[in-house]
């Protein structure tokens, strides 16, 4: 799966360039994004409960993997496909509440509420990709936040007697996995430190299953034409491929993500809100991925953990964080279009022009 | 009543509720029509007509966490309701010509979802300034003494004479700038700037200003719509919003860039609306979103949109 490196730096230091290639070569493989992701689930919990100021607490751990998968699927479709959508609310929330009323109807047994939850963002993206793409371009963010609206409305007032209208959907009953291991149950010894319990393993395998399948589709030649459509839609269309199809996947690809993260939002927050499915979900979603940056599978999870840890955390110390996100978001739109990720990318060239000898 | 006074009661209140969302719409579909430029920020200018309206016509307390911690009690001249309408909408045009110049203006070359993004963006930060200043509660915007009683209309039954003022106040406005875009050099360059923009820069049309005022002037209407909006709807910072996506599905039923394609659809918006608040309230908000569905499957253009805009 190894591709060839991108850059040919002038070689005045050869061993530190021999070195940075191999680095480099690692860095290509698609085995590096999955075993990253991997090292991050392990990791990450205890740089983030143990900061010296303002820690965090590991159920945000949780609640931060639930939402990269949400905004992961959200940048393959902004950041590769270029498409721009403010209904993804729909899938997150639609999601949810199937996982929440299949859970005390039928069955509450987690894995099956998530393919339950997917299954249901699946067609519910099916149908408004359908609708929103019969006008291309602009219109598009204009009719997924349209039809997001409409399923909001939805839940408030004619689906009210199943999902409970504005008090959300309390009656969420989550059995064990698979029937026997109960996600609260934690483990022993050095599995503990590691795994910490049940539940974590749930949240954080399906966040590395999401880093795995996203880096997979971003390489293919499927994610090639994603990304060629983003770059020029018409001269995909005079190729002979079928640009709206492909639209259409890649809209119902990232309704799927997101209908993994909403069914593992319900099993993790036992109980479903209304205000998932409002606007300001889907607001949230774009912010995420847009401060994270876009076209990078880890600039959305950057941007989720930046985001859940600024709104659980220090948003009591920074009097109207949100006025302040608004600033920088509008900033990073204006300037710095690559976002967090981008930063990194930046600062990690910059330091490889120093290692290599070059003033790149 | 009579089946006559059913039938305009219907009527009346669609048009009023119509009113507010054509109002909204003329902007929107002006700017996408001619500089193919989404604004959410369209919404920002509504909130500026409810707020600064309030303050112009009665009081508007600050209650928010920002402005108490600045000892800010409370705006208000008191200066009645048309004084507000008088005013507003001239703050409004002026404010859509600072974004033109400044924020939409570095963004027409930048790809669309920037454009989106950036509007977006700002929408926020109006929403979030007023959260920190006014609060996030909804507060009454109290429909002016002289509106308060009703109108009769002989045998056909008696109106709220407010509801009437909201419809003459529109129609004025709507055919005041149908006027202007249909019978002015300025209006001329704008119609001919949403059937081809890039023909009409190779004729050698310095587009530049008429598409400059005609982004005020949209700014301007939706401030009205602020004014005229704010005792019908809720006043609350997530206000904005709930406007611009009627709005914006005014422009998707009625098509793009034509007056007439707004007013067209804004009624048949209004129409769905009021007919099913008063025959199924469940659905009441949930219909609009039917019919736009509807025209997008059978006419994708929108009911008077003649081109085909890309696919």
């Amino acid at each position: 799966m190894s591709e060839p490196t991108e850059t040919a730096t002038p070689t005045e230091n050869a061993d530190a360039t021999g070195l940075l290639d191999r680095w480099d070569a690692l860095r290509e493989r698609e085995s590096f994004s999955v075993a990253a992701a991997v090292a991050f689930v392990v990791v990450f919990p205890f740089v983030f409960t143990n900061l010296p100021a303002y820690s965090g607490y590991m159920s945000l751990v949780e609640l931060i993997y639930i939402w990269a998968i949400f905004a992961i699927g959200f940048d393959l479709l902004l950041g590769y496909t270029g498409l721009l959508s403010f209904g993804h609310a729909v899938f997150w929330g639609g999601s949810a509440y199937a996982a929440g009323i299949f859970s005390a109807n039928a069955y509450g047994e987690p894995l099956v509420m998530i393919l339950v939850a997917t299954v249901t963002a699946v067609v519910l993206a099916l149908v408004i990709g359908v609708l929103a793409l019969r006008r291309g371009g602009i219109y598009f963010a204009i009719l997924t936040l349209a039809f997001g609206q409409m399923f909001y409305f939805l839940a408030l007032g004619p689906l009210a007697p199943i999902t409970r209208g504005e008090n959300g959907f309390t009656d969420v009953s989550v059995e064990p996995l698979l029937g026997v291991l109960d996600l609260g149950t934690g483990f022993a010894g050095v599995f503990g430190a590691v795994f910490h319990d049940v539940g974590y393993v749930l949240y954080a395998g399906f966040f590395v299953l999401a880093v795995a399948t996203a880096v997979r589709i971003v390489r293919s030649p499927y994610g090639a034409i994603l990304k060629a459509i983003a770059e020029n839609e018409s001269r995909v269309g005079f190729l002979g491929l079928n640009v709206r199809r492909y639209k259409l996947a890649a809209f119902v690809l990232s309704g799927a993500f997101a209908g993994v993260a909403g069914g593992l939002h319900t099993i993790h927050a036992n109980y479903v809100a209304v205000g998932s499915l409002y606007w300001i979900t889907s607001g949230d979603i774009v912010i995420i991925t847009v401060l994270g940056g876009i076209g990078s599978v880890f600039g959305p999870v950057a941007g989720t953990a930046a985001f859940l840890y600024v709104e659980n955390i220090v948003s009591g110390e920074i009097a109207f964080w949100l006025l302040v996100l608004g600033a920088l978001f509008v900033t990073v739109v204006w300037l710095f279009p690559a976002g967090i990720w981008g930063i990194v990318d930046e600062l990690r060239s910059a330091v490889r022009g120093r290692l290599t000898g070059g003033d790149t | 009543m009579s089946i006559a006074g059913t039938v305009i009661g219907f009527l009346i209140q669609t048009l009023a509720v119509s009113s507010i969302y054509v109002l909204v719409a003329i902007g929107l579909s002006i700017t996408l029509g001619t500089l193919k430029f989404v604004n959410f920020a369209h919404a920002a200018m509504y909130l500026v007509g409810v707020y600064i309206g309030l303050a112009i016509a009665l009081e508007l307390q600050f209650t928010g966490d920002l402005a108490s911690a600045l000892g800010l009690g409370s705006v208000g001249l008191d200066a009645g309701f048309l004084a507000a309408l008088a005013v507003v909408p001239v703050v409004a045009f002026g404010l859509g010509l600072l974004m033109e110049r400044f924020v939409a203006r570095p963004f027409y070359d930048r790809p669309d979802t920037d454009q989106i993004l950036v509007t977006f963006g700002l929408l926020l930060i109006a929403q979030e300034l007023i959260r920190a200043f006014v609060g996030g509660r909804s507060i009454s915007f109290s429909q002016p003494e002289w509106a308060g009683g009703s109108v009769g209309l002989g045998p056909l039954g008696t109106y709220s004479s407010w509801r009437l003022s909201i419809i003459a106040i529109t129609s004025v406005l709507v055919l005041s700038v149908y006027l202007y875009v249909e019978y002015t050099d300025v209006g001329l360059a704008v119609r001919a700037g949403t059937e081809d923009t890039e023909m009409l820069n190779l004729l050698g049309v310095r587009a530049t200003r008429p598409f400059l005022v005609i982004f005020g002037i949209g700014s301007g209407l939706a401030g009205a719509a602020g004014v005229v909006g704010g005792p019908v709807f809720s006043v609350t910072p997530e206000v904005g919003v709930g406007v611009l996506v009627p709005a914006f599905l005014v422009v998707v039923v009625g098509g793009v860039g034509s007056i007439v394609g707004s007013v067209v659809g804004g009624l048949l918006i209004g129409a769905v609306e009021v007919g099913l608040q008063l025959s199924a309230p469940t659905w009441s908000s949930v219909g609009i979103y039917a019919l736009a569905a509807v025209v997008l499957l059978v006419r994708p253009a929108g009911l008077m949109g003649t081109v085909e805009v890309d696919g």
